[in-house]
C-alpha cells in the first residue's frame, strides 16, 4: 500500500505539472497553426486568417501558461514548500526576500523558464509588429518554444532515460533511495532548504540573469526573421525589423556580458572582470557574430550585397546561443572552467545536441532550397566604399569568434585530437596570453575600421576629402596614443598599436559626430556606439596592461636566484598575511588589519576592517587614509574555510581591489590568559603589547549602560587611558561591583583596535587616598589573529565601464532612429 | 579574381596562421611521471587528494605555501606545493586539476581546480532526520 504522507502541499505541484503540459501543447499547436496559416496565405486567404486566429490564441495561452508556471514556482519558493526538490535545493527560510528571485534562476529548470518567458514576451511583440511576416516568424518562434518546453517536461522513457527536468518534482521522488522517505511524516524532519550558494547572494544574481537571458532570447527574433525571409522568398520586408531586433539584441546581450564582467569584478574574487573563461567566451561568441551580421545587413540594405553572409551570421548567432547553453549546462566544461557546473548528465547533452541539430537542419535546408534565388550583385564594389570595408570588418569579427570558439571548445575536440596525436589536450597554461595574442589584432583592425568606415560613403567615396580627414584624425590619434603610452609605460608594440587604434576610434568618432553629423541626435547612433567601442578597447588596455598585485609576498621563502625576478613573480605569490594591528607595505600603501565585525544571520558573515594609509616617506605622516571592508562567510553551510567577497576603493583613475583568502575562525575558544599589574596611584602605567594604559583613578560614581544598580551594591569604576601606537587615546572603564558584601560582579571593558580586555580586582585600601588595584589585562596574541589578503590595482577601469555604457547608448539611439525612420534615398530596398 | 576575394583569402590565411601559431600554447594533461620528463615545463595533472597524508598550510609563516599529496591517474602519489592559499573544501574534492611543473619529485602548482561532489548530497537529508 502506498504511504500516505503527512504535511505535504501537493496542489501547487499538480497545478505546475498541468501548466507545463498545457504550455507545451499550446506551443506545439501554435507551431502547427502558424505553419498552416503561412502555407495557405496565398491559396486560401480566408482559411489562412482562421488558422492565424487559432495560432495567435494558442500562443497567448502558451504565454499565460508560462507566466502561471512562473507564479506557481515562485509561490513554492516563497512559501518554503521544501517537499519540492527545487525549493529545497535552492532556497532556505532565512534567505532575504530579494534573493528568493535569485533562487528561481539558480537552477537549471528556472533558468530555462526565464529563457522561455522572454521568448513569450518577445513573441507577443513580434505578433503585434511583424505584419506580413508574422505567420512565418512566429512558426519558428513557436517551434523553439516547443524545443525549450521539452527541457522542463521531465518525462521518463523507461527507467533511465529522462527528457527534461521538471521544476515541480517532489523531494521524495528525486531521492527515492533515501530511507527518510519511508516515513509518512518525513516533512517533520525537513525544516529548511539548502539555500542559495553564498557566493551568489548578492544583487548581481538578482539582475544579471534576467538581462543575460533577455540577450540570449532576443537572438531568436533575427534568426526567425531570416528563416521567414528565406521561406517566403521575400528579401525586402524582413530588413527593417531585423535591423531593429539585432540592435536590441546587441545592446541587451552586450549589457548582459559586461554585467557578468562587472559582477565578477565587484563581488567575486576571480581577480578581474574578464578571464577568457569558457562561460564568458560562450556568451561573447554569439555577440560577435551578431554584430558582424548586423553590419552585413546594413550593407545589404544600402547596396543589396552580402545577403548570404547576413543569413549565415544571424542564423549562426542563435545556434551559438544554443551551443553555449550546451557548453555551460552539460558539465562538459567541468575540467576547464572556474564556474561550478551542475553536470546534468548525458540525457541533457543529447537533448541539447538534438535541438541544435534540428534547428541547424531546418536552417541549412531552407538556405539550400532558396540558394539560387537569394539576390546578390555580380559587379565588384569600389575599394573606397563603405560596404567593402564593412564586409571585411564583419569577416574579421567572425574570425575572432571562430578563434574564441575553437579554443573554448577544447573538451569537444580533445577526444579527436587524442585519437590523431595520442596526446590529451588541455587548455592553455596561460589563457590570457593565448587569447590576447590573437585578439589584440582583432581589436586593432576592428578599432580602426569602426572609425574609418563612417567617413566613407556607400558605393563610392571621394578620395581627396577622405584622405585629408583621416590623415588629420590619425595625426591627433598618434599624438594621443604616444602621450598615453609614455605616461602608462606601455612598451609592447602590439599593445601600442592597439592603443593607437583605440585613440583613432575615439578621435575619429568625436570628429565625425560633431563636424559631419553636426550632432543631430537621431543620426548619432553609429558614431556613439563606435566611440563607445573604442573607449572599451582603451579601457581594457589601460586596466589590464598595468593591472598589478600589490599584496606581493615573499616571507618565509627563499628567493630562487637562478630565476629572474619576473619568473619568481610568476609563481603566484600574491597573498599577504596581515597580523592584527601590524601595518604591511602594499604598493604605495600600508595596510593594517584593525578589526572585524560580525553580522547577525544564519550564515556567519564577517566584515574585516582593513585600514589603508598612504604615507609620506620623509614625514611618515599619512597623506591619505581609507578603510576597506572585504567580507567573508566563515564555514558556510558546514563547509570548511570561507567564501569571500571583495571590497574596492574607487578612485577616478584606478581601483584598489582587495579580498580575503584565509581568515581566522573567531568562534574558536579563546585560550589566552589574564596578566595582572598592580597600580597604586593615578598616573601608574600598564604596558600592553602594542599600547600602554595610564591609570587615572577609581570612582564610586557609576553610570553605565551595562550596569543596572541593585540595592546593597557598591559599584566602583576604574578609569584607564589607552594610548595606542598611532597616538590615539581611548578611555576604558571596567567596573567592580561588590554585591551585598558577599560576592563580586566584574564588568570588563575592551578596546578592539588594540585587542585588549581589561578588568580589575583585589582592591586594597591602604589609607584614605591610597587604594591599590590589580588591573588584569588580556590581549589576543597578534600572531594568532590574522587575515590573508590579496590586493590588486586596476588603473583606469572606469574608462571601460563608461565605454560600455556609451556603446549601449549608441545601440539604443540607432534603435530609436530605426523605429522612426521613413524610407531614405540611400536604401535600394524601399520601393 | 576580385579584390574582395584577395582580401578574404589574406584574412583566412592570416587567421589560420594565427590559430596554428597559438596552437602550441595549448597544454596537455600529463601524469606526475610524464610531467617529470620535462622538469620546469608547465602541464596539467589530474589527480585526487591523498587524505591519509598530511596537508600543511600555515599562513602565519607563509600565506602562499600549501603542501599536500595527490595521486595521479597512473596511481603515483606525489608531493604538491601550491603557491597560494589552501583552497576551500579541498578535503571534499573528488578530483583536482593541478597546473604546474614537476621538479625534483615535487609538483609545483600555480593553479588548482577542484571538482566537488554535488553540493546537495543525500546524506544531508539523513543528517536532518536524526536531529
Amino acid at each position: 500500500m502506498a504511504t500516505q504522507f503527512i504535511g505535504e502541499h501537493l496542489r501547487p505541484g499538480q497545478l505546475g505539472h498541468f501548466l507545463i503540459i498545457a504550455s507545451f501543447v499550446a506551443s506545439l499547436f501554435s507551431t502547427f497553426t502558424y505553419f498552416m496559416a503561412a502555407r495557405t496565405e496565398l491559396k486560401d486567404p480566408e482559411g489562412s486568417r482562421s488558422w492565424l486566429r487559432m495560432a495567435r490564441g494558442s500562443f497567448m495561452i502558451h504565454t499565460a501558461a508560462i507566466i502561471s508556471i512562473f507564479v506557481t514556482l515562485f509561490y513554492v519558493i516563497t512559501h518554503h514548500l521544501f517537499e519540492y526538490h527545487y525549493a529545497w535545493e535552492h532556497s532556505s527560510i532565512l534567505l532575504p526576500g530579494k534573493y528568493l528571485l535569485a533562487c528561481f534562476w539558480e537552477g537549471q529548470e528556472g533558468s530555462f523558464m526565464l529563457w522561455i518567458f522572454w521568448h513569450c514576451i518577445l513573441g507577443l511583440v513580434v505578433m503585434g509588429t511583424a505584419k506580413g511576416l508574422e505567420t512565418r516568424v512566429m512558426t519558428f518562434v513557436s517551434l523553439v518554444q516547443v524545443c525549450l518546453g521539452t527541457m522542463i517536461m521531465g518525462i521518463y522513457f523507461g527507467q533511465d532515460i529522462q527528457v527534461g527536468s521538471n521544476p515541480f518534482i517532489l523531494l521524495r521522488h528525486s531521492m527515492q533511495a533515501a530511507p527518510i522517505f519511508q516515513m509518512a511524516n518525513y516533512m517533520d524532519f525537513i525544516r529548511d532548504g539548502n539555500g542559495l550558494n553564498v557566493s551568489l547572494q548578492n544583487y548581481w544574481m538578482v539582475i544579471h540573469p534576467p538581462i543575460l537571458f533577455l540577450g540570449f532570447a532576443s537572438s531568436l527574433i533575427p534568426f526567425a526573421y531570416c528563416l521567414a525571409a528565406l521561406w517566403k522568398g521575400d528579401y525586402k520586408d524582413f530588413v527593417k525589423p531585423t535591423i531593429a531586433w539585432a540592435l536590441l539584441n546587441g545592446a541587451v546581450l552586450g549589457t548582459g556580458i559586461m554585467m557578468g564582467g562587472a559582477w565578477a569584478y565587484e563581488s567575486l574574487n576571480f581577480g578581474g572582470y574578464w578571464a577568457w573563461d569558457p562561460v564568458e567566451n560562450a556568451s561573447l561568441v554569439p555577440w560577435l557574430t551578431l554584430i558582424a551580421g548586423l553590419h552585413t545587413l546594413l550593407v545589404y540594405r544600402s547596396t543589396r550585397r552580402a545577403l548570404k553572409l547576413t543569413f549565415f551570421l544571424l542564423i549562426l548567432t542563435h545556434l551559438l546561443v544554443w551551443y553555449s547553453t550546451f557548453l555551460t549546462r552539460t558539465g562538459i566544461l567541468g575540467k576547464t572552467s572556474v564556474h561550478a557546473f551542475t553536470g546534468d548528465g548525458t540525457a541533457l547533452t543529447y537533448h541539447l545536441l538534438g535541438v541544435i541539430a534540428l534547428l541547424a537542419i531546418i536552417s541549412v535546408g531552407l538556405f539550400q532550397w532558396r540558394r539560387k534565388g537569394i539576390p546578390g550583385i555580380k559587379t565588384e564594389e569600389a575599394t573606397l566604399s563603405r560596404e567593402f570595408w564593412m564586409f571585411i570588418g564583419s569577416v574579421v569579427l567572425f574570425l575572432s569568434a571562430v578563434q574564441i570558439a575553437i579554443s573554448t571548445s577544447i573538451p569537444i575536440w580533445a577526444p579527436l585530437a587524442k585519437w590523431i596525436t595520442g596526446k590529451e589536450f588541455a587548455p592553455p597554461v596561460d589563457p590570457m596570453h593565448h587569447y590576447n595574442n590573437i585578439q589584440v589584432w582583432i581589436a586593432i583592425v576592428t578599432g580602426i575600421l569602426s572609425a574609418t568606415i563612417l567617413y566613407m560613403k556607400f558605393k563610392q567615396t571621394e578620395s581627396g576629402t577622405l584622405g585629408k580627414r583621416l590623415g588629420i584624425t590619425a595625426l591627433i590619434a598618434i599624438a594621443m596614443a604616444g602621450f598615453i603610452a609614455w605616461g602608462q609605460h606601455i612598451v609592447i608594440w602590439q599593445y601600442d598599436t592597439m592603443l593607437f587604434a583605440a585613440c583613432y576610434g575615439i578621435v575619429a568618432n568625436i570628429y565625425y559626430g560633431i563636424v559631419i553629423q553636426k550632432l543631430k541626435f537621431k543620426k548619432l547612433g553609429p558614431s556613439v556606439a563606435h566611440f563607445g567601442f573604442a573607449t572599451v578597447l582603451l579601457g581594457i588596455l589601460l586596466s589590464s596592461y598595468n593591472k598589478h598585485t600589490i599584496s606581493f609576498n615573499n616571507t618565509g621563502v627563499e628567493f630562487d636566484l637562478k630565476k629572474t625576478v619576473a619568473e619568481n613573480t610568476k609563481e603566484n605569490r600574491e597573498n599577504e598575511t596581515l597580523f592584527f594591528g601590524v601595518p604591511v607595505a602594499m604598493g604605495d600603501y600600508f595596510a593594517t588589519y584593525i578589526g572585524d565585525s560580525d553580522v547577525a544571520g544564519k550564515d556567519k558573515r564577517v566584515y574585516y576592517k582593513v585600514l589603508f594609509e598612504r604615507k609620506d616617506l620623509l614625514s611618515q605622516k599619512a597623506s591619505e587614509r581609507f578603510m576597506l571592508y572585504p567580507d567573508a562567510f566563515i564555514n558556510p553551510k558546514g563547509q570548511q574555510g570561507l567564501s569571500s567577497n571583495p571590497s574596492t576603493k574607487h578612485y577616478w583613475n584606478k581601483d584598489v581591489f582587495t579580498y580575503i583568502n584565509v581568515a581566522m575562525d573567531n568562534t574558536k575558544e579563546d585560550t589566552s590568559s589574564y596578566r595582572s599589574t598592580i597600580v597604586n596611584k593615578p598616573g601608574d602605567t600598564v604596558f600592553l603589547n602594542n599600547a600602554y594604559m595610564i591609570f587615572k583613578g577609581l570612582s564610586k560614581e557609576v553610570s553605565d549602560k551595562r550596569y543596572t544598580p541593585e540595592p546593597g551594591d557598591l559599584p566602583i569604576r576604574a578609569t584607564l587611558e589607552v594610548h595606542d601606537l598611532k597616538g590615539d587615546v581611548t578611555e576604558l572603564n571596567p567596573l567592580y561591583i561588590l554585591r551585598n558584601k558577599e560576592y563580586v560582579v566584574r564588568l570588563e571593558d575592551t578596546l578592539p583596535s588594540v585587542g585588549v580586555y581589561v578588568r580589575f580586582a583585589n582592591l586594597t585600601v591602604h589609607s584614605q587616598d591610597s587604594v591599590s588595584a590589580d588591573i588584569m589585562t588580556k590581549q589576543t596574541d597578534p600572531k594568532e589573529k590574522y587575515i590573508v589578503l590579496k590586493a590588486l590595482v586596476f588603473p583606469y577601469i572606469n574608462v571601460l565601464w563608461i565605454g560600455v555604457m556609451i556603446m549601449v547608448l549608441g545601440f539604443f539611439i540607432s534603435l530609436g532612429d530605426q523605429l522612426t525612420r521613413k524610407s531614405k534615398k540611400g536604401d535600394t530596398l524601399i520601393s | 579574381m576580385k579584390k574582395m576575394h584577395i582580401v578574404l583569402l589574406i584574412l583566412v590565411v592570416a587567421s589560420i596562421a594565427a590559430i596554428v601559431s597559438v596552437f602550441g600554447s595549448f597544454s596537455t594533461y600529463e601524469t606526475f611521471t610524464s610531467a617529470g620528463r620535462e622538469p620546469g615545463k608547465k602541464y596539467y595533472v589530474i589527480g585526487n587528494l591523498q587524505k591519509d597524508k598530511d596537508m600543511v598550510y600555515d599562513p602565519v609563516k607563509d600565506p602562499n605555501h600549501f603542501i599536500f599529496y595527490a595521486k595521479d591517474k597512473a596511481g603515483n602519489v606525489n608531493k604538491v606545493i601550491f603557491n597560494g592559499e589552501k583552497p576551500r573544501d579541498i578535503e571534499k574534492s573528488e578530483q583536482i586539476v593541478m597546473m604546474g611543473y614537476e621538479d625534483g619529485g615535487t609538483f609545483h602548482c600555480s593553479r588548482i581546480q577542484m571538482k566537488c561532489p554535488s553540493k546537495y548530497k543525500k546524506d544531508m537529508v539523513a543528517q536532518g532526520s536524526s536531529s
